[in-house]
């Protein structure tokens, strides 16, 4: 989605010499979910060029020293492999929390809605709600429950 | 005289009372739970535990279904964020209740087992958690997950993916759960 902005492909007069990609600020990037266990599996390799300079870091360990370097290479790699890449990711802004500083907030046009529904957790349903729900099955007389 | 039958009516209340709990009282009980009335007359003072009989569940949909699911038609229809349903399964300590009590049949039992687990792992259910001793405040980090398909601790990170002609894969969700009813477009991916 972020990718599509900054490369200005949501705007019908693209073209991929005209500098027409967007500027893209995102938020919260510290409460990014991973699906599956990428957190655990998912490992981000990066080599200093010397010999024995090969840094194998999971994900977790990587979020915890810099929340917004998931997402940022998550679009580095998503952008299209050419000179541009740098100038759009210039044009891309990540904030860990809410926090954003005052002129970029006063800039923003539009916001984007989340690609992905978060479920409920039990307690942030309604009593209503959960009275509701039919019971699917009935306890047996004897049941004792815990 | 009126008193003298209620005391009578009051006495063989309070001996119907004690014969229902005796069992109760002598060794732990070991039957459903009963709700305590407690009615005083005068000088009798009648302590009872009524059967809750008025648990009014509307019909299921399909009556002639084998387990809760057919009958209520959610075969292929639930996944991790149906937490109203998943919780119906579960203890207060977030175990699975056994299948010959809730009744479910055993593909079905396994797949809300896996649910249950995707949204432990989730963190939709923080009410159910084990009892920890003391104030016992973990140190592990608190990140945000779906689809876990493995427990968090036995997983170990994969050093090398491989080119991309046998990349190892990023496995998520379930195949148990391939069969759900998908509304959108896209397919349910297993392997990222």
């Amino acid at each position: 989605m972020s990718v599509i902005r900054l490369q200005g492909k949501h705007k019908p007069m693209y073209h991929a010499l005209s500098d027409c990609g967007d500027h893209v600020v995102i938020i919260n990037t510290r409460h990014i979910a991973f699906s599956g266990n990428k957190w655990e599996q998912k490992v981000y390799s990066s080599h200093s060029g010397y010999p024995g300079g090969l840094k194998q870091v999971t994900a977790t360990q990587l979020h915890l020293k810099d929340p917004t370097a998931v997402v940022k290479l998550a679009i580095y790699r998503m952008l299209p492999k050419n000179l541009h890449r740098r100038t759009m990711m210039q044009r891309l802004h990540l904030f860990p929390e809410d926090v954003i500083p005052e002129d970029i907030r006063n800039n923003l046009v539009e916001e984007l809605a989340q690609p992905r529904r978060i479920p409920k957790r039990l307690d942030e349903y309604t009593q209503e709600e959960i009275d509701a729900f039919p019971m699917l099955w009935t306890p047996p007389k004897n049941y004792r429950k815990m | 005289m009126a008193a003298p039958s209620l005391l009578r009516g009051g006495w063989s209340r309070l001996v119907s009372g004690f014969l229902g709990l005796g069992g109760g009282w002598a060794r732990p009980p070991a039957r459903a739970l009963r709700q305590v009335v407690e009615v005083t007359e005068g000088s009798t003072t009648v302590i009872e535990g009524k059967i809750i009989e008025d648990v009014k569940t509307p019909t299921p949909p399909n009556p002639s279904g084998q387990c809760p699911i057919c009958r209520w038609n959610l075969k292929h229809k639930y996944n991790y964020e149906d937490v109203l349903l998943l919780s119906q399964f579960i203890r207060s300590d977030g175990g699975m209740l056994p299948r010959r009590i809730t009744g479910l049949c055993l593909e079905e039992h396994k797949k809300v087992a896996v649910c249950v687990q995707m949204a432990h792992r989730a963190g939709l259910l923080p009410n159910h958690r084990p009892l920890l001793p003391e104030g016992h405040v973990s140190k592990k980090p608190k990140l945000n997950r779906y689809l876990t398909r493995w427990s968090v601790k036995s997983v170990k990170p994969i050093w090398k993916r491989g080119p991309k002609w046998c990349r190892v894969p990023f496995r998520v969700g379930h195949p148990l759960l391939m069969d759900n009813i998908n509304y959108g477009q896209k397919p349910v991916y297993l392997n990222h």
